[in-house]
């Protein structure tokens, strides 16, 4: 796939291999953008972008001039900005994206997400890391009820959020996740997270895919990098307790 | 009071606003939602109206229906007769003269809906349509309303489009403005004098329903 944005060009050809795949990359790789194209938010330059194994289908072929409309992808993306109608309550958000018969899955999902609570609230009550956490649900949700093998993209999901319930809320949802065959893409530029979130990794910058593979050994020299940083005096002499 | 005249510039409003909303709304939503040669002179010819003197309007709309022109032939064709002089080449016209009233303010609240909760709704798989429906149009409830209020209130003052295109016939193309014009010309200042007022508490009406949704606070998450 290949964007030309000014002066930046994207080459990125990757495979999602695992259940759940980060694209790690520092802020301003064009991480984004690559999600955006695959939701069929924006139009590539050139390429091509098919989703699906046993039966793959064409989202977008340049050269063929196949352009699938977004809501026909099967693809559902949070964005990193999280934007919940202003019309709708929590739960009326949460369950935009899923069909009427299946409400069960936004009860769960509020639940998951510790917004059972919050479900009656109108999105401007809400602080920014309840509403970066709807937005999240939202998408989530929708995903898990797609009847064919869809695609959930989270751009930058849990920026937002205190490590606590970040930690809280990774693990629940990995496993939620792969419990109901739901593909992930998600995007970081925190190791942490990557390290948290994936098997598979694939390093991205300035606009190109530089390495896939597994997180231990896509991001060994970065994970170092940032043990070493803790580990330094000046660092630790910061942190000194009072 | 010509109540016939009230009747007939009510009727003529009301039926001038309805096909404004069913035909600007998606026109605004069309200019609103994106750029180009081809929506920069359709977003001029709708605002045309605005800065020509009603009487060119009228002139050419009477030109337009006539049997002269190709759509006027096929109209008389459609209708059995010339559309002009009739309450329906009223209506014609004053769906032409109001537009820019009815679609101006429904550009500028489509603009106003940040392009982020249209891009979420596709991003959870609703269609346009359910898109413009479900999260465009609830947002932008009050430019609808804005709309309707300003083409109602511009039919029912308008005076040099209906003067030249329906003439004044009473009954049939004479309205409230119309008749307030032959009621002065009269010398007759009673009846004008009520009659102008009538105008005077339709449009203060219409304002104050504009106004006072506006200061009693926005419906949810209402942007305009």
């Amino acid at each position: 796939m290949r964007h030309r944005q000014g002066a930046l060009v994207f080459d990125a050809t990757f495979e999602l291999a695992e259940p759940w795949t980060v694209l790690f990359g520092p802020s301003g790789s064009g991480k984004t953008t690559v999600l955006r194209a695959i939701a069929g938010l924006m139009r590539p330059a050139a390429g091509q972008i098919v989703l699906g194994c046993d039966t793959p289908r064409v989202l977008f072929d340049r050269a063929k001039g196949i352009c699938m409309p977004a809501h026909r992808r099967g693809v559902r993306l949070a964005a990193q900005v999280a934007t919940l109608f202003p019309n709708m309550t929590v739960r009326e958000n949460i369950a935009y994206g899923v069909p009427g018969d299946a409400t069960e899955v936004v009860e769960e999902t509020l639940q998951r997400f510790h917004l059972d609570r919050l479900s009656e609230v109108m999105p401007w009550k809400l602080s920014g890391g309840e509403r970066q956490r709807a937005a999240v649900a939202r998408a989530v949700a929708s995903a898990i009820t797609l009847k064919d093998s869809g695609l959930l993209l989270l751009d930058e999901p849990f920026a937002g959020l205190d490590l606590r319930l970040r930690d809280d809320l990774l693990g629940d949802l990995r496993s939620w996740l792969a419990s109901t065959h739901t593909p992930v893409l998600s995007v970081t530029h925190d190791v942490g997270e990557a390290f948290q979130l994936g098997a598979e990794v694939i390093k991205f910058d300035d606009g190109r895919v530089l390495r896939q593979g597994p997180v231990e050994a896509v991001l060994a020299e970065e994970r170092e990098r940032l043990l070493d940083q803790l580990s330094r005096k000046d660092v630790q002499g910061e942190f000194k307790p009072l | 009071m010509d109540f016939e005249a009230l009747w007939l510039t009510l009727r003529l409003a009301a039926g001038t606003t309805a096909i404004l909303l069913v035909a600007g709304l998606p026109l605004a939503w069309w200019i609103a939602s994106g750029r180009g040669a081809g929506r920069a002179v359709v977003q001029a010819l709708v605002a045309l109206p605005l800065v020509l003197p009603p009487t060119v309007v009228g002139f050419y709309l009477l030109v337009m229906l006539g049997p002269l022109t190709v759509p006027g032939r096929l109209l008389i064709r459609l209708f059995g007769h010339s559309l002009a002089f009739s309450f329906s080449g009223l209506l014609v016209g004053s769906v032409i003269y109001s537009l820019p009233f009815a679609v101006q303010p429904l550009v500028a609240g489509f603009g106003s809906v940040d392009r982020g909760y249209t891009e979420a709704a596709a991003g959870l798989g609703a269609s346009p349509w359910r898109t413009f429906r479900t999260v465009v149009m609830p947002l932008t409830r009050g430019s609808l309303l804005t709309s309707a209020v300003l083409a109602f209130t511009h039919t029912v003052g308008e005076f040099g489009v209906v003067l030249m295109l329906g003439g004044n016939i009473p009954g049939a193309t004479q309205t409230l403005s119309i008749s307030l014009y032959d009621q002065v010309q009269d010398f007759n200042y009673a009846a004008a004098n009520r009659t102008a007022l009538a105008l005077v508490i339709i449009s203060l009406a219409a304002l104050i329903v504009i106004y006072s949704r506006r200061g009693s606070g926005l419906g949810r998450g209402e942007l305009v």
